[in-house]
């Protein structure tokens, strides 16, 4: 039998370890909120009010005037006056007390939208402040439809957005989305209530591709692709805007196609660069979608012909010259 | 050896027959084939055209009812009562799974149920103007019926037995509760006729072929 002696000593060594570690670590780990604009008072850990302290704010001593007996006070705190703030013993040098003060604010009502972009799937909500609180913050998102109360999976990028698997399609009852979000100082809630086809919206066409068409000064071919995000166009098609200017003009034209990823266009204006975009929507339910990324094309023009000039010399017979016609101003 | 020689010949000459006889098979039947894709086509366009009839009756009869009924967040939970009136909502898989003719059925009694409680309506609504486009609607929707019956009938499946249920429903204990019933029966039909436009979009893409395999197959080639 293993004498007990050295292992009961080794537990309480390890006891009292513990206990001294926990007694400085409550020193260290010590953070306090406060709003922006509060009157903040700290205390000097255990000591008596009439102990003589030294504060200090990130390593820099605080003046004395700053002080009510050892007592800190902070008089309408502003975002500056966060940082580490350290209580030393007076003469010994000793910390007795240190906290970190984070200056902030409660949260504002959030901003929430929802969105399906990949209609009979389901749909995504994603949500951000509309100002900074400065401080950490925490959302809890719920969804309710009629009885049930449905699990928004958080995504892991981007943050701040979660999406959610219909489980029955062509609902009449609507879903009603809340978003709440916490910090130490307050919190705030928002909340949205749609219908399963009010919020379909796709993701703008893909790989828009813009040609000019050989021999033909007056037309430009556009071809594009279904959003990848859009997992069934066959049962659920989708119908297209397509919108083109030239660059020079401000006035947009615009085609609405409801099938096929592709047009020509036939009244392009020669020889003058066109910016194309093109927008997708479900056939029937739902939102446009932004539009797509712009493509630049310019229609065919002809080769420019070899001219020919006559220059005349005094007194001499005619030259003819070559001349490759309009290479440019410069050309002498 | 021999024998099976001459059979695969067999096969070939009774396949070479048969493909020569399948251009004059379409040919023959080519109305009907048509016919179906037409019907779709102009189902599908109806149920567009009573969706949008649907939002200016539903705005104005829902301002008839008055509030709260007529809030844009009105969001009142599923009374057991309001059971009565066919629902569009289906699991996704299922909805996906349904065979030609239960689509269609589906849509059809849903309509012709839809277009009996409407009509009940007829009669105890307010103004002038409410009874004249609900009139007007309700001779669309059966227009609607009577389209998705031809579709059918086209494409040689039976019609659903009418509905055995009596056309009368039993009244509504209160005034609120009636009222209940008819916001419900509105955003019902709202929901069908978005249903009904990916219903007919996945048959438009499925029936042509469906046509022709049933004729070979009546020919019993």
């Amino acid at each position: 039998m293993a004498n007990p002696v050295p292992s009961a000593c080794c537990v309480v060594l390890a006891v009292v370890v513990v206990v001294y570690a926990q007694r400085h670590s409550q020193q260290d780990s010590h953070i306090q909120y406060e709003r922006v604009g509060a009157d903040v008072t700290m205390k000097c850990g255990s000591m008596d009010w009439d102990a003589a302290v030294t504060w200090t704010a990130n390593g820099t001593d605080i003046d004395d005037s700053h002080l009510n007996g050892s007592y800190l006070i902070l008089k309408k705190v502003d975002l500056t006056q966060s940082g580490q703030y350290s209580c030393y013993e007076g003469s010994s040098w000793h910390l007795k007390y240190q906290t970190y003060l984070r200056v902030g604010v409660p949260p504002k009502e959030p901003v929430l939208m929802c969105r399906s972009n990949n209609y009979p799937k389901g749909f995504y909500c994603s949500w951000h402040l509309p100002s900074p609180t400065y401080i950490p913050n925490s959302f809890n998102i719920s969804v309710i439809h009629g009885t049930r109360e449905m699990v928004c999976e958080k995504d892991i990028f981007p943050k701040n957005r979660c999406h959610i698997r219909y489980l029955q399609l062509f609902s009449t009852v609507k879903y009603k989305v809340t978003l709440t979000v916490t910090n130490a100082l307050g919190k705030n809630s928002t909340t949205l209530t749609f219908d399963e086809f009010a919020i379909v919206k796709p993701d703008p066409p893909e790989s828009v591709v813009a040609k000019p068409v050989p021999n033909n000064p007056r037309r430009l071919e556009v071809s594009w692709q279904n959003p990848s995000s859009w997992p069934d166009p066959e049962s659920f098609p989708l119908k297209f805007f397509l919108r083109y200017r030239p660059l020079i003009l401000d006035q947009w034209q615009h085609v609405e196609l409801s099938d096929g990823t592709s047009h020509t266009i036939t009244d392009a204006y020669a020889g003058k660069e066109y910016i194309i975009q093109v927008a997708a929507k479900d056939n029937d339910i739902g939102t446009w979608s932004d539009w797509s990324v712009a493509v630049h094309a310019t229609p065919w023009t002809e080769e420019p012909k070899q001219l020919t000039t006559e220059v005349q010399i005094t007194g001499e017979t005619l030259t003819q010259h070559k001349h490759p016609a309009l290479r440019g101003p410069g050309y002498g | 050896m021999d024998f099976r020689a001459g059979d695969s010949w067999g096969i070939f000459a009774f396949l070479c027959a048969a493909l020569c006889n399948l251009p004059t098979v379409p040919a023959l039947n080519g109305t009907e084939e048509l016919g179906a894709g037409q019907s779709i086509q102009k189902t599908y366009d109806l149920t567009r055209y009573l969706e949008h009839q649907l939002r200016t009756l539903a705005g104005t009869y829902l301002n008839y009812l008055g509030p709260p009924f007529n809030e844009p967040d009105f969001n009142p939970p599923r009374l057991a009562r309001a059971e009565r009136v066919p629902s569009a909502t289906v699991d996704l898989d299922l909805w996906r799974g349904l065979t030609d003719n239960a689509r269609l059925a589906a849509n059809y009694r849903a309509y012709s149920r839809l277009l009996k409680y409407l009509r009940g309506l007829d009669g105890q609504v307010g103004t002038v103007e409410l009874r004249h486009r609900l009139g007007h609607f309700c001779s669309s929707l059966q227009g609607l019926v009577l389209s998705i019956a031809g579709v059918m009938s086209s494409l040689g499946y039976p019609l659903p037995p009418p509905d055995p249920r009596p056309s009368g429903t039993p009244a509504a204990p209160n005034d609120f509760l009636k009222k209940m019933d008819d916001f419900w029966l509105l955003k019902e039909l709202q929901t069908w006729l978005w249903r009904s436009a990916k219903d007919f979009n996945r048959l438009k893409k499925k029936v042509p072929p469906a046509v022709v395999t049933l004729r070979i197959e009546a020919r019993g080639l």
